[in-house]
């Protein structure tokens, strides 16, 4: 028990490290690309540590936590006290690329070619063409659960801008944003096994000033991306629905659940 | 043990996402139960795998449990083969934590196989649900 109660330190330990990390470090052992950019190309997982695929650390902790308007705050605590039945994550639907990019169990690929990097995520089966050739966002994009990113390299960081987010993405739990989300991404390989990831959230509605989250994404050689279909067998719609015939049975207490102030 | 999982779910709380489905909302953290029981049927699917187990009671009754568990892309990476780790009809000993509704359901966290191998099977307590508290209190 003692070597377990180590291993939760450590890894508590290189998540902080890595938190701290900046998305801009110096890329000199990074893999290039033929027309010279850092390859991002490969298959990564959210953890802080390199190796094999490693199935039983904890996640990564929020790196910052963000800082809510009342309105979005007293939300969040009715969502929390509802121990978040509401997150659209539990009727199969994607979220946007920092929720997306820390799940660890999940695998995400990196694909690259000239003028545009493609993430595919297994969670939800999910993908994103980021197109890196200077297009703008298109003027008719529609709202979606992604959002619409473009991409640019600032020296070996790839930038992804996106807009264009349907309002009610759980960023976090019980943090939902509104149609004002905007998000910058950074990218930064700055190793063979390492790509430091950014991402910088902006919403007026939901927060009062930026919110930034930062974690590692950590290459895994030999794991590949697999078919997830999360409709083929999710039961947890319908339980809830049965749930909230008595809400009491499952609902945070008011003992367990602060009052927002 | 419990400091391990107090430090598990204190993380899990903290975690944007790392699984999707609300742990507080079926299972109680404070009902952990082990059984023991025969596989009678393993549904391997997404977004969640279950075993189903028939196990006696304490009156020699069969009741019949269902273990919730990870989906099938991820035990593919967590030591398990589909048809080859378990077979219906081996005994299987399962640790998670109860249904709040006191149904034989439950979370299975860790199996322990005929040979004595240990797997997870399922997430820690906890996760998915978000804090007691909103960010910013």
């Amino acid at each position: 028990m003692p070597r377990l109660t180590g291993f939760v330190v450590v890894i508590i330990g290189a998540w902080m490290s890595v938190l701290s990390a900046s998305a801009q470090s110096t890329a000199a052992s990074a893999p290039r690309t033929a027309d010279g950019k850092i390859d991002l190309n490969g298959v990564y997982q959210a953890s802080p540590l390199r190796g094999a695929w490693d199935p039983s650390q904890p996640g990564p902790p929020l790196s910052e936590q963000p800082s809510l308007t009342p309105a979005a705050r007293q939300r969040a605590q009715e969502l929390l006290n509802r121990r978040s039945i509401d997150d659209p994550t539990a009727i199969c639907l994607p979220s946007a690329g920092p929720r997306m990019s820390g799940v660890i169990l999940f695998p995400i690929q990196f694909v690259q070619t000239p003028g545009q990097v493609v993430i595919i995520y297994e969670y939800m089966n999910a993908v994103r063409i980021i197109p890196t050739d200077g297009r703008p966002h298109p003027a008719d994009a529609e709202p979606t659960y992604q959002g619409d990113s473009v991409g640019r390299w600032e020296g070996d960081t790839l930038v992804v801008d996106i807009n264009n987010f349907k309002e009610g993405n759980w960023l976090a739990a019980g943090v939902v944003s509104s149609d004002k989300l905007h998000i910058t991404e950074r990218y930064a390989r700055v190793d063979k096994d390492q790509i430091n990831y950014e991402a910088v959230i902006e919403d007026p509605v939901l927060l009062t000033k930026p919110w930034t989250i930062r974690r590692t994404l950590m290459l895994r050689e030999g794991v590949r991306v697999r078919e997830y279909v999360c409709a083929e067998n999710n039961l947890d719609p319908g339980r809830y629905q049965e749930y909230l015939k008595n809400p009491s049975l499952f609902m945070r207490s008011p003992e367990q659940a602060a009052p927002p102030r | 043990m419990r400091l391990i999982l107090a430090l598990f779910v204190a993380l899990a709380a903290a975690i944007p996402a790392w699984a999707h489905h609300s742990f507080g909302a079926t299972f109680d953290v404070n009902t952990p139960v082990t059984v023991t029981g025969v596989l009678t049927k393993v549904q391997w699917t997404n977004p969640h795998s279950h075993l189903y187990l028939d196990v006696k009671d304490k009156d020699g009754a069969v009741v019949a449990w269902m273990f919730e568990g990870y989906p099938s892309v991820v035990l593919s990476r967590t030591g398990w083969t589909r048809d080859q780790t378990i077979k219906i009809g081996d005994t299987l000993t399962v640790f998670g934590w109860r249904a709040r509704d006191k149904s034989p359901f439950a979370l299975g966290r860790e199996v322990t196989l005929a040979d004595g191998k240990r797997l997870f099977f399922g997430p820690p307590a906890g996760t998915g649900e978000g804090p007691s508290v909103a960010p910013g209190n």
